[in-house]
């Protein structure tokens, strides 16, 4: 026994050693550092200083600000627009399923770098087609990326259109383990095609959106793509900045890492915290 | 109550003829039982009177009424499916009452019906249980209960007891059968359990390959089945089936000469034309009647393979030649296996059928 288990370890190895010195001695390293004061040389240990000034900076609430905002706005949005797509995609009146089941993940595969390059442009103040298309109906063009509303829509908008077909996708697998006698039997009882979803559909689905809802919420507390790319580094002054985007400019522009391990922590820590609230408040009764 | 009719019922999937043009006349407050092996349309007959599938051709009538185009809520039907098709996310009682809530059903009369369905059914202290916390027969006690409470007209199974275990199953059978006599509706089974189509229905449906075989009560298709499909489906164990062949016509008898029994001879009177000379025809005894040996009028010898003897009863798996036959014994005459023992057949306790499975009377 003890043999096989050695074999195993063995087997194992590559992967564990990979492991502790890419994932685990960073989570553990960056934690340590975060109680660190990193703009000296040497770096001296000095427990409140960037836990301390994460709880002063305004920075910091300005990027939680606009974390949460996306979040609050964006993740429920998106998720109801997975499950209609998800609903779409299983409906036996639906041609070519195939392709409109590509066509929902494409975006998923489609590289950030260039989304993001198509979104700036598309929402262009002078040659976007959004704005096109608002002149087209009437109404005044936007300047996008100068107001931080509006940016910040584009962000929500842009994070949606990359997420909710792979949300639906996970959903759609959800409905389609739906036994369809449950429907059968609700047909001859009369309940309605709309009401069989809200008194069938949803709550069956139900352990499968959480399952989306914390995936988009650790998806979201790490936003930073979009915020970096598509508003150019949480524009305009700071109006979308992010907590992923707060962290990169601490860590990386100003090389604080004590303080970009500390607001790390705190993204990871919200993450969970917010999750676990969400898992608590959708459980099933006993 | 209602009588449920059906006429030349069509349905084809594509360019696949699944059932056949079926004719059935249940009556008011009968317990009918479609029966059949796997794939023989028997549940696609029972989705299409319940509306939940298309009927490619024919009509459908509850009561009277032409339901063709009648949405299954409106057929005053209830079903109970095979996979109980619970709502797992209620419990009992909203299970129960879904349907009702839903369409607006008078609290009080809702509550009236529920309370009516759980003493019925005898589920009254498992009405804040979920499905999943309920056992496979509870559920489906649950299943029944939820048909129950819609008051309808005809009560529509669709192999409710396949999931169950083999004791369970005839417990449910017994329940099932008082249900029919306490509501005194139509009932129409599907099963392919040719024991439950026997025990439960007052009349039985046999179905094979989307054509009905024979309409008729329990007893009836067991004395008197219409072919060999029949015979061999009604029963258990099967009907034994022994190869033969026309000898020679005796007035109003025919005598067969039995292929792998030595040149054994039976004399079977007929009531009708008797079949040619030469014809291969095919006779069928069923394990009660093979008698001990110079009891009947033609003996058999063969050879005792396996014995299973179940108390009241042993059944006899015996060769003789490439023909294996079931042959039933009180317990006290139980053989042992490798046993060569002589039985023998009564003609009037035997059924003659020609090649194509046709009975010949």
């Amino acid at each position: 026994m003890r043999y096989q288990n050695a074999t195993a370890y063995r087997f194992l190895a590559p992967y564990l050693l990979i492991f502790s010195i890419f994932w685990l001695w960073p989570i553990i390293s960056s934690f340590l550092i975060s109680f660190q004061a990193t703009r000296t040389v040497p770096w001296r240990f000095a427990p409140t200083f960037n836990w301390g000034r994460l709880i002063g900076d305004p920075a910091f609430f300005n990027a939680l600000k606009n974390t949460l905002l996306i979040l609050v706005i964006q993740v429920p949005v998106m998720i109801t627009l997975a499950i209609v797509m998800a609903v779409l995609l299983n409906s036996p009146l639906l041609k070519a399923r195939g392709l409109f089941r590509f066509a929902f993940f494409a975006p998923v595969v489609v590289g950030e770098v260039a989304y993001s390059a198509v979104f700036r442009l598309m929402f262009n103040l002078d040659y976007g087609i959004i704005n096109k298309l608002l002149n087209s109906v009437g109404l005044p063009r936007i300047d996008w990326f100068s107001n931080v509303t509006p940016a910040m829509a584009v962000i929500m908008i842009a994070v949606s259109w990359r997420w909710a077909g792979y949300n639906a996708i996970i959903l759609l697998a959800g409905l389609q383990s739906i036994p369809q006698d449950v429907y059968e039997a609700a047909t001859l009882d009369r309940v309605s095609k709309l009401k069989q979803f809200f008194y069938i559909t949803l709550p069956l689905l139900k352990p499968i959106i959480v399952f989306c809802a914390v995936l988009s919420i650790i998806g979201t507390m790490q936003l930073f793509t979009e915020p970096f790319l598509i508003t150019e580094r949480g524009g305009p002054g700071g109006g979308t900045e992010t907590l992923g985007l707060l962290l990169y400019r601490q860590g990386f522009k100003s090389l604080n890492f004590g303080y970009a391990s500390a607001i790390a922590y705190t993204m990871a820590g919200l993450a969970i915290a917010i999750s676990l609230v969400q898992l608590w408040l959708t459980r099933d009764p006993k | 109550m209602a009588a449920v009719t059906l006429k030349n019922v069509v349905k084809r999937f594509g360019v696949f003829e699944i059932v056949h043009g079926a004719n059935i006349d249940v009556n008011d407050g009968e317990f009918v039982v479609f029966v059949g092996p796997s794939g023989c349309g028997k549940s696609t007959l029972l989705r299409m009177i319940a509306g939940l599938e298309d009927i490619s051709g024919g009509e459908i009538a509850i009561g009277g009424k032409l339901v063709n185009d009648v949405e299954p809520a409106d057929r005053g039907i209830a079903m109970v499916f095979q996979s109980y098709a619970l709502y797992p996310h209620m419990s009992v009682e909203q299970n129960l009452s879904f349907g009702l809530r839903m369409n607006g059903n008078p609290k009080a009369d809702t509550e009236r019906r529920v309370k009516r369905a759980a003493e019925i059914l005898r589920i009254a202290e498992l009405m804040k249980r979920r499905p999943r916390q309920l056992s496979g027969g509870q559920r489906q006690r649950v299943a029944i209960g939820r048909a129950i409470v819609r008051e309808p007209q005809v009560f529509l199974f669709d192999e409710p007891l396949s999931n169950l275990d083999a004791e369970l199953r005839v417990q449910m059978r017994v329940e099932i059968s008082r249900l029919h006599k306490e509501l005194g509706v139509t009932m129409i089974y599907v099963t392919h359990d040719q024991t439950e189509a026997m025990t439960l229905a007052d009349r039985i449906v046999v179905l094979n390959a989307g054509n009905i075989e024979q309409i008729g009560a329990p007893l009836d298709l067991y004395d008197d089945p219409a072919n060999r499909f029949v015979a061999g489906f009604v029963g258990s164990p099967k009907m034994n089936f022994l190869a033969a062949q026309v000898v020679g016509n005796d007035g109003n008898a025919t005598v067969v000469e039995l292929a792998n029994h030595g040149g054994a001879r039976l004399r079977k009177p007929l009531s009708g034309a008797p079949p040619a000379v030469g014809a291969e025809v095919v006779l069928g005894v069923r394990p009660e009647h093979f008698f001990e040996a110079g009891e009947g009028d033609c003996d058999i010898a063969v050879k005792a393979d396996v014995a299973e003897h179940l108390g009241s009863v042993s059944y006899i798996y015996a060769n003789a030649g490439p023909e294996e036959l079931i042959i039933e014994r009180e317990a006290s005459r139980q053989r042992a296996t490798g046993d060569h023992m002589v039985v023998s057949i009564k003609a009037g306790q035997s059924l003659l059928f020609d090649k194509s499975g046709a009975r010949i009377r």
